[in-house]
């Protein structure tokens, strides 16, 4: 049985518009187009519904399959494949040839390029990646000394007791 | 269009030009300031100097008082010591040797009294600081924090 569907126009008091659609569409599942094909026999409501349905896509279905016959198969094979090839000419355009013709981005694209090799060769970009010191030695007369490195900004902080 | 590709040449050849002649003018100055502060449990209190450092003392100290004692600039050549006298007969020595990458060498010294009490050798990042404390003043501790930027 098909259930749920309480928003939708009824056509009867079981079916709504929307089911005899799904029905018509070949859209429910077996046991529910079953259902629905035994209530039909019953309800002339749901019935005439499904003839209205089915003449509507009838109409749809002859008027596509008339466009379609319009169509000239050997002119469409063509159109696709001269479409193809210019897909292929323009992404190879693109990562070969630097986004066309432009002399100007061209350089700009390889000096940024360039640059950025230069940067990342050299090191670090934003400067050095770790702590804000980094303690090599200490020596100091007292006993207890602390190294902290702070969480947020890897601040590096020695503490002494002086006693 | 053109104008803004025309800025990025420019922008792109001065930054070639400085980044290849860097090693021209080699630079052998190093700004080094020393900030002298004097943190203790008093009434809540953050001199305006310290906003930069605050919340990274925060997030380590109990403290709640934050005073700025002193504030000194040295601009120091390298294996030049500046000196900074701290409060309860201290000094403060500071010297950069050299660099390590992007980081400067310091040798950092606090003597008492002339009696050095604690030394230190440490890679300070370009433009960074370290905070060095312990010793004991006026019912709270003294910090120092010695930041260094490579002129």
């Amino acid at each position: 049985m098909i259930k749920g569907v309480t928003f939708m126009k009824k056509s009867c008091n079981k079916y709504t518009s929307e089911d005899i659609s799904r029905f018509v569409d070949n859209e429910l599942s077996e046991n529910q187009y079953h259902a629905l094909t035994q209530h039909i026999i019953h309800c002339p409501a749901c019935s005439r519904l499904v003839e209205q349905y089915r003449s509507i896509s009838d109409v749809f279905n002859d008027h596509a399959d008339q466009e379609i016959l319009k169509i000239d198969r050997t002119e469409l094979k063509q159109k696709i494949e001269y479409a193809t090839q210019n897909s292929k000419g323009t992404s190879l355009g693109n990562v070969f040839g630097f986004f066309g013709k432009n002399i100007y981005l061209k350089l700009a694209s390889i000096t940024a390029i360039v640059m950025i090799g230069l940067f990342t060769f050299q090191g670090d970009l934003l400067g050095p990646s770790g702590p804000s010191a980094i303690v090599k030695y200490v020596d100091t007369d007292f006993s207890s000394v602390m190294i902290i490195e702070t969480q947020k900004k890897q601040h590096t902080i020695i503490w002494f007791s002086e006693t | 269009m053109v104008r803004l590709i025309k800025i990025i040449l420019i922008f792109t050849a001065i930054s070639c030009f400085y980044f290849f002649t860097q090693p021209a003018f080699a630079k052998n100055q190093v700004l080094t300031d020393v900030k002298v502060i004097h943190a203790s449990t008093g009434s809540k209190h953050v001199d305006p100097g310290l906003k930069g450092i605050f919340s990274e003392l925060k997030s380590v100290f109990k403290y709640t008082s934050y005073r700025l004692l002193k504030d000194q600039r040295l601009n120091l050549r390298f294996n030049q010591k500046g000196r900074v006298n701290l409060p309860g007969k201290r000094t403060l020595i500071v010297m950069p040797s050299d660099m390590e990458g992007k980081r400067i060498r310091y040798q950092i010294n606090i003597q008492k009294n002339n009696h050095p009490i604690f030394q230190t050798r440490v890679l300070l990042k370009n433009n960074s600081s370290i905070t060095i404390g312990g010793p004991q003043f006026n019912n709270g501790v003294l910090l120092f924090n010695i930041s260094g930027s490579v002129q």
